[in-house]
């Protein structure tokens, strides 16, 4: 299929702005990384994430734009808080902690990569061909993030014991990308996306090798709670749109 | 009037910004769409986030624009068929490894599989394209561009760098 049926846009536009805004505030708060990360590789490494997390982020917002035909970047940028939907590990702060920052990045890519394989499976064409192109490339965060924590959690006690925290810290919001935009169930009964009730075991399953082999821990409960997924965001997702707003609201109509 | 294949023929001369190897060789060119003296010209991205697409998309613009009986160009950036090592022609592999620079075959198979070590970064030992040695390790699986991972040959003490499956 390739034409989305009207009364499935509503919730395909919450479905796609959830993976977009997540990507775009990962992105955000990856390239705090540039110039400063702990070693060079790690530096031109998160500096490639931001980009590619970004440029995810942009190509979804013109997937909304032919469902809407809203401008892509009033999309991004020009939205009031409530209307952004990401999961708010994506702008919890890392401290510029470096084990703070490995462990989001573990737990969002795991759980992006999960997704977009998912998606590919969508019987809407036009999501499910990018779907398959993001989720190659996502592939190779993934395998990054993996190797980060078998660096940290084998390096000594102390890389260890700051992972360790550093999981356990972020597991609570971590729980929280699983909580379903508005609309989420329509498209499960419409078939435009498989429902995938295991999706939060299978995630557990994909990431708790790596964790116990590198002698760590995974401490993590579902959650039911309501938050970002729906519009409500906590102290640190305000700071950091007030961040991204801050050069486009000077001048809102300006071409970039 | 002029024929879909002489657009590709000037397409054939424009190099790719970051690469040494033409925007053919690389594979980028899926569809060209010729009405009347309008041509549209549909691309496949290497990768989503490649810094030089708008770089290509203007060259292309400025080189075809100037053939006689052309009015105008449209660039789309398509992503179905997604754009894979593939696609590289023989002709661009010759020059990719004059360059230092190892091209892997296939496509990543990890959206079906779920499993990612398919993108085989850390789990393979690839050949170094200066001696052909296998005696080489990961330096870094973010390069100086998007679709390139760095490496380093134990054998013959040469870092390479290498495209990424996709």
């Amino acid at each position: 299929m390739t034409e989305l049926e009207k009364q499935f846009q509503t919730p395909m536009v919450n479905l796609l702005l959830s993976i977009a805004d997540d990507k775009l505030f990962l992105g955000h708060r990856n390239s705090d990384w540039t110039g400063i990360a702990p070693i060079l590789e790690a530096d031109i490494a998160f500096s490639s994430l931001a980009q590619d997390d970004i440029a995810h982020a942009s190509a979804i917002y013109q997937l909304i734009h032919t469902l809407t035909g809203e401008d892509p970047d009033q999309i991004a940028f020009h939205r009031t808080e409530c209307a952004y939907l990401c999961a708010d590990i994506v702008t919890k702060s890392d401290d510029f902690n470096w084990a703070s920052a490995i462990a989001r990045q573990f737990y969002c890519n795991t759980f992006d990569f999960l997704r977009l394989q998912r998606l590919g499976e969508s019987s809407w064409v036009p999501l499910s061909s990018l779907a398959k192109r993001l989720c190659a490339e996502q592939a190779i965060h993934v395998d990054h993030v993996h190797s980060w924590i078998d660096h940290l959690g084998k390096g000594n006690e102390d890389s260890a014991a700051r992972i360790q925290t550093a999981l356990d810290t972020f597991a609570p919001y971590a729980a929280m990308l699983f909580e379903k935009p508005e609309g989420l169930d329509t498209l499960h009964e419409a078939d435009v996306l498989a429902d995938h009730s295991d999706f939060f075991t299978a995630w557990i399953s994909s990431i708790e090798t790596t964790i116990n082999n590198a002698g760590l821990a995974l401490n993590i409960q579902q959650s039911n709670n309501k938050g970002g997924r729906n519009g409500v965001h906590d102290a640190d997702f305000t700071l950091s749109l007030s961040e991204l707003q801050e050069v486009f609201s000077t001048d809102p109509l300006a071409a970039w | 009037m002029v024929s879909t294949s002489e657009i590709f023929e000037v397409l054939k001369t424009i190099p790719d910004p970051e690469m040494p190897i033409s925007i053919t060789d690389l594979g980028l060119i899926e569809e060209i769409i010729l009405d009347d003296t309008n041509v549209l010209i549909k691309l496949l991205p290497t990768f989503i986030g490649c810094f030089a697409l708008p770089a290509i998309a203007n060259d292309i613009k400025q080189k075809v624009v100037e053939l006689q009986g052309i009015d105008s160009v449209e660039i789309e950036f398509v992503h179905d068929p997604p754009w894979n090592t593939d696609r590289i022609t023989d002709n661009g592999r010759v020059s990719l490894a004059e360059h230092g620079i190892s091209v892997p075959d296939g496509s990543s198979p990890c959206c079906n599989t779920g499993t990612t070590d398919t993108v085989e970064l850390t789990t393979s030992a690839f050949t170094c394209p200066w001696c052909n040695s296998t005696d080489t390790t990961l330096t870094s699986p973010f390069g100086p561009t998007r679709c390139k991972s760095i490496h380093f040959c134990n054998a013959c003490r040469q870092p390479f760098e290498r495209m990424k499956k996709v």
